[in-house]
């Protein structure tokens, strides 16, 4: 799985790498059991400090995204969150309401708003089927 | 020269260690004049354990200056420096046991091979671990019986990188490591440090680098401190920093209005469209401008090396 840094996207380094193996986690790119690479060799190739690694991988774990496994490195987690179901809720209404001001921001109408969600919806569905797909057709 | 240190007592007593969270270097109100020229003056520095720390400035902005009173190469002329919470001038040996240096200018005595310069630097050091030298030998492929003075300015780099990490120093200083490198070993530069040097426990692993080559250290460093003309500019947070400044880009579909923009850095025109930098006021100038109804708006983060040119022009 390859990873990119976006040092203009002014998000902070370790959230880009805790957001891109969290999309590839949801879209089956990286599936449950699937290893990691450990913190050294990764900081290494994206050539960022080994802490921000570290902090990222941190927080995959802290949201049940990853496990370490002593002696045996890091890996994804079937999918079950071990937080609350109106938790989890209340964490993607706040994620949601950040889309709709940006939204606001770039005079993107709600109508037209709602339709990118059902598209974009579509394509992440897209996604999981051609994971699934490899994984059994393997 | 008179010999400060030569008080038995004083040298003697090492201080007690400083607690945990005590800053790795603390550069208070330093001063350091040549002759006529000031070159640093009121200059303030605080690097904490663990963090990896640019100095950036321009060419004579006062870095490589800072960096010898680091090193008790040149004495502060008013402020003070304090490494580990030592004085350098007056506990040479105790901080320098401590600290990985790779200067700018590497000289190691020409006539020496690869082999004989580290057992010599080693001679020095009361730890030296011989795995990372053999591996870091082996990854920068230097032949241990070729003599120093045949290498390339990279490979010289490179030996001089591997004599300061094999001691496992709490601290490594970096002055203009990278500069007159070719891109790949700039490259592999970074990842041996970040690889071989931050391997060990973050708490005893500091860096600071001090550098007008701000691209390649843009993943590396934590926090910075921009110098310029003497003395501390800014000092940011390396994610605070991407997040505050932003290049935003309107464009109208007449001539924008002539608009006063608080918090706003270079502000450019041309024709229907419009740039600037904002320092903090990101979303709030977004907002002003998104009510001026543009045809296109958008806001991008700004890299370490842009902030750097931001602040400075």
């Amino acid at each position: 799985m390859l990873l990119q840094v976006n040092y203009k996207s002014g998000k902070p380094v370790y959230l880009q790498v805790v957001d891109q193996i969290k999309a590839a986690a949801a879209a089956g790119t990286l599936q449950s059991g699937e290893s990691l690479p450990s913190i050294r060799p990764l900081a290494e190739e994206l050539r960022v400090n080994r802490n921000t690694i570290a902090k990222a991988y941190t927080e995959l774990e802290s949201q049940g995204v990853i496990e370490t496994i002593p002696g045996k490195g890091c890996f994804v987690r079937p999918n079950n969150s071990p937080l609350k179901k109106d938790v989890r809720r209340k964490l993607l209404m706040e994620e949601l309401d950040q889309v709709i001001v940006q939204a606001h921001h770039l005079q993107v109408p709600a109508g037209e708003f709602l339709e990118l969600v059902r598209e974009r919806l579509g394509v992440m569905e897209e996604k999981q089927r051609a994971n699934q797909a490899k994984e059994f057709g393997a | 020269m008179i010999n400060r240190t030569s008080d038995s007592k004083t040298s003697a007593v090492i201080p007690a260690a400083p607690p945990e969270t005590a800053a790795v270097i603390e550069v208070k109100g330093l001063k350091y004049t040549y002759g006529r020229a000031e070159a640093v003056h009121d200059l303030n520095l605080t690097v904490k354990p663990g963090r990896c720390y640019g100095l950036f400035g321009r060419n004579g902005a006062g870095k490589t200056t800072t960096m010898k009173c680091l090193l008790n190469l040149l004495r502060p002329q008013g402020g003070s420096v304090r490494l580990f919470g030592l004085d350098p001038s007056r506990h040479e040996v105790e901080v320098k046991r401590r600290i990985g240096y790779v200067p700018d200018y590497v000289a190691f005595y020409p006539w020496m091979t690869v082999r004989e310069t580290l057992d010599y630097l080693a001679s020095f050091r009361s730890h030296w671990n011989t795995e990372t030298e053999r591996d870091l030998l082996n990854r920068f492929r230097l032949a241990p019986d070729q003599r120093t003075g045949g290498l390339s300015k990279g490979q010289r780099t490179q030996v001089a990188l591997v004599a300061a990490i094999c001691p496992e120093p709490e601290l490594l200083l970096l002055d203009e490591p990278t500069s007159g490198l070719d891109p790949i070993v700039r490259r592999e530069f970074i990842e041996t440090v970040i690889g071989a040097y931050q391997e060990g426990d973050p708490g005893k692993r500091t860096i600071l680098v001090s550098t007008h080559l701000i691209t390649e250290f843009e993943g590396l460093i934590d926090e910075f401190t921009i110098v310029d003309k003497g003395h501390d500019v800014l000092s940011l947070h390396a994610d605070a920093a991407r997040d505050r400044y932003q290049k935003i880009r309107a464009r109208f579909a007449h001539e924008p209005p002539a608009v006063e923009f608080t918090g706003a850095l270079h502000v450019r025109r041309q024709g229907r469209e419009l740039e600037l930098i904002a320092n903090g006021e990101g979303p709030q100038i977004m907002e002003v401008l998104s009510r001026l109804a543009p045809e296109s708006l958008t806001s991008e983060g700004l890299t370490l090396e842009e902030v750097f040119v931001a602040t400075l022009k």
